[in-house]
């Protein structure tokens, strides 16, 4: 049954640093669409069905660099890969026997690194039968958000200033950085952080594209590995 | 650039993004919270968004790639030093990250 209570709370925990942290970037994503020869229903439209913000950078960057459809597909699928694990690690976390399987796959679509990390942060305060509906809130508001600022962005960011505007799309990485340390309460998680920016660092001087995707395969991996009797004690 | 090759271009994007999203939903059926898999799949979670994160600063796409990368290094570790100085106070730490970086890239 719908806990309206739980969904308000939810929606209470997006509200603020959280909703700041991804509509900057959303705003910043908004006007660069506009610069890019987006109209205003395609701005919309970007944020409203894929929310995920740099896929959706991806999309317009290999769409104006003249790639194929085919082009435009496996970069996004590239860049968005991390939704899979993502996706795969939040739903047992939220799953309860009150639902049916189909209401997951609807709630996949606000998994997305901003959501993930607020859920996994309060999960454990959270009882089990409720932790759909809050996610339901929290990722919901969320994904309204990335959509009414990718609007605003597009329609009102003539009235800020350039200057402005980068300091915007620098606040996302910032508040992602502080949400990863924020999560960091096991070593094996401390480590997996500090490899994948490392495995990045050097897999981006020989292949750009797949670098995020093997850099946190091969630290993901090796954490796993290294810390194995810390995981089988826990 | 018409109207049909961008929508087609969102199109594409909405259903690579949403097949990451309903594999892992579907892959996640037979995992329950205990389970190694779980743990494997956390720590590869959040290496990947830790690589995107540092993708993201050291070699940034778009307007962030007008600024310099001293700027934005530097930045970074203002805003981990603010975050753990402020009790971990999260609207400091961006404030100070945020800060850093405008005022090395546009004012000194």
């Amino acid at each position: 049954m719908f806990s309206l209570i739980s969904f308000r709370q939810g929606v209470s925990h997006a509200f603020g640093v959280p909703a700041l942290g991804l509509g900057s970037s959303m705003f910043a994503f908004g006007a660069y669409l506009k610069s890019s020869g987006f109209d205003l229903f395609q701005s919309f439209a970007s944020s409203f069905f894929t929310f995920a913000l740099p896929g959706q950078f991806v999309m317009a960057e290999t769409m104006l660099a003249g790639g194929t459809f085919l082009n435009i597909f496996l970069a996004v699928l590239l860049t968005n890969a991390r939704l899979f694990p993502m996706t795969v690690n939040l739903i047992p976390i939220i799953r309860h026997s009150s639902h049916s399987k189909w209401k997951y796959y609807f709630l996949a679509h606000f998994i997305a690194v901003t959501s993930w990390f607020n859920m996994f942060a309060v999960h454990k305060q959270l009882q089990q039968q409720n932790k759909f509906d809050y996610f339901l809130g929290l990722g919901g508001f969320l994904w309204f958000n990335a959509v009414i600022c990718t609007m605003l962005g597009f329609s009102i960011s003539h009235l800020v200033s350039h200057e402005f505007l980068i300091g915007l799309v620098f606040i996302n990485p910032i508040y992602f950085l502080i949400m990863t340390v924020s999560n960091l309460n096991e070593k094996k998680l401390t480590t997996s952080v500090i490899l994948g920016a490392v495995f990045s660092f050097i897999l981006y001087q020989y292949t750009p594209e797949w670098s995020v995707l093997i850099a946190g395969i091969a630290s993901g991996t090796l954490s796993f590995f290294i810390f194995k009797k810390e995981n089988n004690d826990s | 650039m018409t109207a049909n090759t961008i929508y087609t271009a969102i199109f594409l994007a909405t259903c690579a993004t949403y097949l990451c999203r309903a594999m892992g939903v579907f892959s996640a059926k037979n995992i329950n919270t205990n389970s190694p898999v779980f743990n494997w799949i956390k720590c590869v979670s959040i290496g990947i968004i830790s690589a995107v994160i540092s993708k993201i600063i050291l070699f940034p796409a778009g307007i962030l790639s007008e600024t310099e990368s001293e700027s934005r290094i530097v930045a970074t570790i203002v805003t981990l030093l603010a975050y753990f100085l402020f009790k971990k106070n999260v609207i400091f730490g961006i404030f100070a990250g945020v800060t850093t970086f405008l005022l090395m890239n546009f004012y000194f």
